[in-house]
């Protein structure tokens, strides 16, 4: 039997029939504006308050008071709180990227994953993280370390990536390959503003919902329509939203 | 003088092949086998390079038939040599974002 973790997103384990695989990574791509950062507060956000799962969350794109303010904004008004009491522990940039010190950062981080006090991770973004490598096999062997490491603390993580959608022509980056799942965040423009849809493309070990859904982002974060659009980029007037 | 030294031992016969082989641990015998190395001149070649902190003993680790065998690891990432004011010899050491990496996922398996 398989366990999996609850987004707690609406809609969104009802796709993944239940959650993300337990220890798994799933990678969240988009291009900047799609919504993996809300996706990710909204993940460790949840596990706190409606699983009572504590999170960490690393960001190399912003600090402590950008990430505060996102959730504020959307309605996580305890965000403040979990951090200070610990539930949320925030690796933000300034800790990250002190010069010269990310193997120290590094360190206290592979301490805090083998307290076994954590469930749920956010690296944010993947591609920051990989500047501290120096060829593609280097970045590829210490992903592939990373995802080990992590799975085997029981740390169920997303790591999100700059990277559009795959239609028509596709150029997957070798991490799609390296991480259990993938989930895009894809973001037309329209007359009066954005179409959102959320496509989970790949979940290894797990029968998911393949077709794309809209999505919104409001008051509370992002919801998941459960009537799967017939997916047009180009005629948005019939949003089924 | 120390950067001829070092240079001098980088030079001697298998030591480019064996730091070359050194990405990952590995102990002197599995190294003598992949290289077709003298057992002996493998250990002192072992002994030479970590003295000069060009390869480090990494860890201590159980065999199959339950001996203890040490593994070896390159600490260097890349040698630059200068003769602009006078011979220089600069050794970039292995990043320690990855050498944190290497040790967690290590001791992984461990368990």
């Amino acid at each position: 039997m398989i366990q999996l973790t609850k987004t707690g997103i609406d809609g969104l384990d009802e796709i993944l029939n239940g959650g993300i695989v337990k220890d798994s990574t799933t990678l969240i791509s988009g291009n900047p504006g799609a919504g993996k950062s809300i996706l990710c507060l909204q993940y460790i956000y949840n596990g706190v308050e409606k699983f009572d799962e504590k999170g960490i969350y690393l960001s190399f794109e912003e600090n402590q008071k950008d990430l505060r303010q996102a959730a504020e904004s959307i309605g996580f008004d305890k965000w403040p709180e979990y951090v200070e009491n610990g539930d949320i522990k925030v690796y933000d940039k300034q800790v990250l990227l002190r010069e010269n010190d990310f193997s120290s950062s590094l360190e206290i981080l592979l301490d805090d994953l083998e307290d076994d006090e954590y469930d749920r991770l956010v690296l944010d973004s993947l591609a920051m993280f990989q500047l501290f490598f120096e060829s593609e096999k280097e970045k590829r062997t210490y992903l592939l370390k990373l995802t080990d490491i992590l799975r085997e603390n029981g740390l169920t993580t997303l790591m999100t990536n700059e990277q559009g959608a795959v239609f028509p022509e596709t150029e997957i980056g070798l991490e799609n390959y390296l991480t259990d799942g993938n989930i895009y965040l894809i973001q037309t423009p329209t007359d009066s503003g954005v179409s959102r849809y959320i496509w989970v493309a790949k979940m290894r070990k797990q029968n998911t919902e393949t077709d794309i859904y809209p999505m919104e982002i409001d008051w509370g974060g992002i919801k998941v329509h459960q009537n799967a659009s017939a997916f047009s980029m180009m005629s948005e007037e019939e949003s089924p939203i | 003088m120390a950067s001829a030294e070092l240079l001098q031992t980088l030079g001697n016969k298998y030591s480019a092949e064996i730091l070359d082989a050194t990405d990952e641990p590995i102990s002197a015998q599995d190294l003598s086998d992949e290289l077709e190395i003298p057992i002996a001149t493998c250990y002192r070649r072992i002994d030479e390079l970590t003295e000069h902190d060009l390869l480090e003993l990494h860890d201590n680790i159980l065999s199959d038939d339950r001996r203890r065998i040490k593994v070896y690891r390159r600490n260097v990432d890349e040698v630059r040599v200068g003769f602009d004011d006078g011979l220089s010899v600069h050794v970039e050491e292995r990043s320690e974002v990855t050498n944190k990496l290497d040790e967690a996922w290590r001791t992984l398996s461990d368990r």
